[in-house]
């Protein structure tokens, strides 16, 4: 009987976790505000006044309202489940993500751990490609092939960056190699973040010019080119299904800072629970507070680093064609991931 | 010994496969018999092949079988012996499955060429081939099992021989396979004038430690022909060929079942045989031919616009991971390699039967010619999917279970052993598998959606049973990816414990004090719980759902032939001219091929199809090989 | 003279190779397989002669221990070869039969539909 209520009482808790925080509710919250942001900030850079920053709330539930129209020649089940695979997975991708040093999976032992999100994070990519190429639309064809290839360019140096993150630790903590994020943002608020140390500085940098590549912003934003080839993979889409991709991009937004956040930043949690403790709170008060001040710091670095890596790079640069962003990444993003991992591999 | 006791079972396993192949020509005038007997003879051997699990595989126990009863005399094994160690039966099993679910599939998709009961009677010599070389503890047996299933293996890829190039591929397949034969006799004849003997076990006692120039050059040779078995670099161009153009079972047999026994050979030969994997420049060879094959043929398969080609290239490139985890030489580097190995088997036999379903459907597997047959054989393209998720190593398919073991073992050896090549070696793999990922997309895109061809307006859905056979494979797909704890303690671990223990192996087949089993345990060092990822994700997806069915998601608004072409739910092209507009298959990748470029055009012109050039890529790396044994052993 | 043998078969077995590469007559490139595989059969028998030895055919009690006669493994062995040998041959013949039918030539520099 007693088992039964505590095993009630786990299965709430994760219902929660996914639906609330650090799930859905927290994803769809944070991730459409950094869509808002950041179109705000790149209007007004190239002095426009640009939409108000809840304009993404609006215009998901517009679209939600809209109607769905599955063209005639589409697969109907793959186009109208591609885009909640695609989500679905990027929520349970966010919980593998430790705000400092709280984690979903604290007690229960970890699901994933980096190499596993490096492919996790190919799902939602799949799911793009597939619900696109369902519908048999040139567009999505030649956006289908752009995808691919960013997916390609990027992939080099983001293994690297992780391997040299996973070196790193494991060094440091006497176990050879640690592939555990947990263990990863633990070890910072521990011993400061990674991003003080010199050989990831290389692999920092490489890993913010990642993530406007990975979310597939300008300048490489080839795969979706609304000037050439109309969206291209979501040329077809309308209605409720083209609202949950653009929910998609904005959660990846959300996903691709908050990891950058825990493989460099992880220690910075560190400060605020020193702060609650110093202000004389104790207990589980004090956990409350330290968790939400946690949970506002994390927002706001990924609203800064959004803005850094996504809004500024959007507002100064002109799109590149497909095979000059494969080659940037597989030789200037690659050689700085190489850099680290090089610095890291020699114990620096 | 009773003829019912298990020692039986092994031997029993091979001659139903053998005595099936005789009686199918005896009584293959039926086609419902012929079905039966094939059927009911490969079921007979997977049947006792899985009756030795339990005691084999979890109690440790090796069965050493001598024909006729003769064993061994004045010390040496003089008798033909079966061997059955935890290897052997973890690759018989891999053979036998395979066989099975391939010979389901062949009843249907065989129906309407000729001379079927020669087909059945090759495909059973082909299996009861490879499973005979797997389970043999004599090397010259090897190498009789070695010529019957290569014989076998190019009859069968000439089976359709008004296929385009059906005749050619076998021919060079035949020409390179005899050198690998050859290689392998000239190799075991040599091992047999300095040790006097050809069963393993004595050779493995007798050989390590006690090597001179010619048992140096039987190495060599050994080696290089048990790597043409498994096409390894530089023998791919021919598993391309082959595949192509051999009936869908027959690939499914070729890839998953014969390059294994390739593999096979190439552990018996390095971990028992020899035990050289102390020395680093072994490690090197095989962790480096491995790679090459990694990275060579998946940029091939990018290149290519042929279905069954594109997935012959891949299996080359699967089967180079699993040489280099093999070469990894440490117990987890083993246990994962020999998981793929089996994950290859089963998703790269459900991407092929795949292809044959295509084939038989439309008639073609031109990439440029097909797409959009998602809507006329959905089944189909839902198992495709789930071999495309598999073997490019997509979460939560088998796939993904065992690349990551091997990244793993691959990144843990690299940092053990503090020599950066072993980091190169983990960062090739993962690129290859994202590598893999881009051409299984080139395949969806170009056969499965994108815009279909009016010419297969007409296309129907694959037969039962076929479905059912790609059905078994993506169970055992989704199956082996969601208990990867599981698969490795009951298979893979036995098996790499196995090959930890080559004093038992030999203890066995010689008769003497059998010594303890040194128990192996792999430590892994990443975290990966599959079910507790599909359970967050089928809530996830479940939450998702309701609320999109809450709202007005699945209302959406089809053409019900009220409107007429040009409305809305036709596609949009931009005010074009709406002519079929598919992107070739070719092509999809232009921005990442316009980069290797130069990579491309090299290795296009260097796989030029002539026979006498693979043939000199055969001879120089036997000659490589030979003067590497000399320098290094 | 055992020695002699090892020349010719490795003589032979890279003869019949060399023959595989340069040759461009499909009919050539068999006669080479067949050229390597006499290679090894020479290698196989030799390995297992005895200068002096008798035919290793006794019944059991004529067998004593001073009884000197070739080693009778090898020989079994090379029957087997010699027997796997003809039937490739045999395969590779049918094969170049059929590619003539449908190529309507034995060079082997045109019959290169599968290539890249």
């Amino acid at each position: 009987m007693l088992n039964s209520i505590a095993f009630a009482q786990t299965a709430l808790l994760y219902l929660g976790y996914v639906l609330i925080f650090p799930g859905f509710l927290f994803c769809f919250v944070v991730g459409l505000l950094l869509t808002g942001i950041d179109r705000k900030v790149v209007a007004r850079m190239q002095r426009r006044v640009g939409p108000p920053v809840l304009q993404p709330f609006y215009d998901f539930f517009k679209l939600c309202g809209k109607e769905t129209i599955v063209p005639d020649a589409a697969s109907r089940t793959v186009f109208l489940l591609a885009p909640l695979v695609g989500l679905a997975s990027l929520v349970v991708l966010q919980l593998f993500i430790p705000v400092f040093k709280f984690s979903v999976f604290g007690s229960l032992g970890e699901v994933a751990d980096l190499i596993v999100i490096l492919y996790l994070l190919l799902i939602p990519a799949v799911a793009v490609m597939l619900g696109g190429a369902s519908t048999g639309s040139p567009y999505a064809g030649v956006g289908l092939s752009r995808e691919m290839v960013t997916v390609l360019a990027v992939e080099l140096p983001l293994v690297l960056v992780l391997l040299s993150v996973a070196r790193v630790v494991g060094r440091e903590t006497g176990r050879a190699l640690v592939f555990s994020l947990n263990t990863i943002v633990s070890f910072q608020t521990v011993s400061g973040s990674l991003i003080t140390r010199v050989s990831m500085i290389p692999a920092a940098l490489a890993m913010l010019m990642i993530i406007p590549g990975e979310t597939g912003s300008h300048p490489f934003d080839a795969a979706e080119a609304e000037t050439e080839i109309c969206e291209g993979l979501l040329a077809e889409y309308s209605g409720a299904p083209l609202a949950v991709f653009k929910l998609s991009h904005a959660v990846k937004l959300l996903t691709m800072t908050s990891l950058f956040v825990a493989l460099f930043l992880g220690g910075l949690g560190t400060p605020i629970a020193q702060l609650v403790a110093a202000v004389g709170l104790s207990g589980e008060l004090a956990a409350a507070v330290t968790m939400l001040l946690q949970v506002l710091a994390l927002v706001l670095l990924c609203i800064v680093l959004t803005v850094l890596t996504i809004s500024f790079v959007h507002a100064v640069t002109a799109r590149l064609r497909i095979e000059q962003l494969f080659k940037y990444y597989w030789t200037v993003v690659t050689a700085l991931a190489l850099i680290s991992l090089v610095l890291a591999w020699y114990g620096y | 010994m009773n003829w019912l006791s298990y020692q039986h079972f092994p031997i029993y396993a091979i001659m139903v496969l053998f005595l099936g192949a005789f009686l199918v020509v005896l009584l293959g005038k039926n086609r419902v018999v012929r079905a039966a007997l094939a059927l009911l003879s490969v079921s007979a051997s997977l049947a006792l092949l899985v009756a030795l699990v339990p005691r084999v595989m979890l109690g440790g126990e090796i069965i050493a079988y001598w024909m006729g009863g003769r064993g061994m005399s004045g010390g040496y094994a003089m008798g033909i012996a079966l061997e059955v160690d935890a290897l052997s039966l973890f690759f018989a099993l891999l053979v036998a499955v395979a066989v099975f679910v391939a010979c389901l599939y062949s009843i249907q998709y065989m129906e309407h060429d000729d001379n079927v009961s020669q087909y059945y009677t090759l495909f059973l010599l082909l299996a009861g081939g490879v499973l005979g070389l797997v389970l043999s503890g004599d090397l010259f047996n090897m190498f009789v099992m070695v010529e019957i299933l290569t014989f076998a293996a190019v009859a069968l890829t000439a089976f359709r021989n008004t296929v385009t190039g059906a005749l050619e591929a076998a021919f060079k397949y035949l020409v390179v396979g005899s050198i690998g034969s050859v290689c392998i006799l000239a190799g075991t004849i040599m091992l047999y004038a300095q040790t006097h003997t050809l069963s393993l076990a004595q050779l493995s006692l007798l050989l390590p430690g006690n090597l001179n120039n010619a048992t140096k050059l039987a190495f060599a040779l050994l080696f290089v022909g048990f790597g043409t078995k498994a096409f390894l670099v530089p023998f791919h161009p021919l598993a391309a060929d082959a595949h192509g153009a051999a009936p869908a079972p027959i690939s499914v047999l070729i890839s998953g079942v014969l390059t294994k026994s390739g593999i096979y050979g190439i552990i018996r030969l390095v971990y028992f045989l020899f035990q050289n994997m102390d020395l680093g420049a072994i490690r090197f060879l095989l962790v480096v031919v491995g790679s090459l094959s990694m990275f060579v043929c998946v940029t091939m398969a990018l290149a290519q616009h042929d279905f069954k080609r594109l997935l012959a290239f891949h299996s080359i490139s699967q089967i180079g991971y699993v040489l280099t985890a093999v070469g990894l030489a440490t117990t987890l580097g083993v246990s994962s390699g020999l998981y793929h190995a089996m994950n290859h088997t089963i998703f790269k036999g459900l991407l092929f039967l795949a292809a044959g379903a295509v084939l038989h459907e439309t008639g073609t597997t031109d990439l440029n010619q097909l797409g959009g047959l998602a809507k006329r054989m959905p089944r189909t393209t839902a198992l495709f999917l789930i071999g495309a998720a598999s073997i490019s190593g997509i979460p939560p398919f088998n796939g993904f279970a065992s690349k990551w073991l091997i990244y793993q073992a691959a990144y843990q050896k690299a940092v053990e052993s503090g020599h950066i090549g072993y980091l190169l070696v983990t960062i090739v793999a993962l690129v290859t598998s994202t590598l893999t990922l881009a051409s299984f997309i080139k395949v969806s895109q170009s056969v499965f959606f994108g815009r279909l061809p009016e010419r297969f307006e007409k296309v129907k859905e694959a037969p039962f049973g076929m479905r059912l056979a790609m059905g078994v494979f993506a169970l055992l797909c989704v199956a082996t990816g969601l208990l990867p704890q599981a698969v490795v303690k009951t298979l893979t671990l036995p098996a790499a414990q196995a090959v930890e223990n080559v004093g038992r192996y030999i203890a066995a087949a010689l008769g003497t004090e059998m010594p303890a089993i040194r128990t192996v345990t792999a430590v892994e060092i990443g975290v990966w719980n599959p079910i507790n990822w599909l359970l967050l994700l089928g809530v996830s997806l479940l939450s998702v759902t309701l609320v999109a069915l809450l709202g007005k998601y699945d209302r959406v608004s089809e053409n019900e032939g009220a409107v007429r072409a040009g409305g809305k739910y036709d596609l949009f092209f931009g005010g074009e001219k709406s002519v079929h507009s598919q992107v070739g298959g070719g092509d999809l990748f232009w921005g990442f091929k316009h980069n290797w470029r130069h990579y491309f055009s090299f290795m296009h012109d260097l796989h030029s199809g002539v026979v006498n050039d693979y043939a000199l890529w055969a001879a120089l790396a036997l000659a490589l090989a030979i003067v590497f044994s000399q320098i290094v052993l | 003279m055992i020695l002699m043998n090892y020349i010719c078969a490795f003589f032979l077995m890279a003869l019949g190779l060399y023959t595989v590469v340069t040759k461009h007559n499909l009919l050539k490139t068999v006669i080479g397989l067949s050229i390597m595989d006499y290679g090894v059969n020479l290698l196989i028998v030799s390995v297992g002669f005895h200068p002096g030895g008798t035919a290793p055919i006794f019944s059991f009690t004529e067998l004593h221990p001073e009884s000197f006669f070739v080693d009778p493994i090898p020989q079994a062995l090379t029957l087997t070869s010699i027997v796997i040998s003809a039937c490739v041959t045999a395969m590779s013949l049918a094969l170049v039969m059929k590619i003539y039918e449908q190529y309507g030539t034995m060079d082997t520099r045109e019959v290169r539909r599968l290539r890249g």
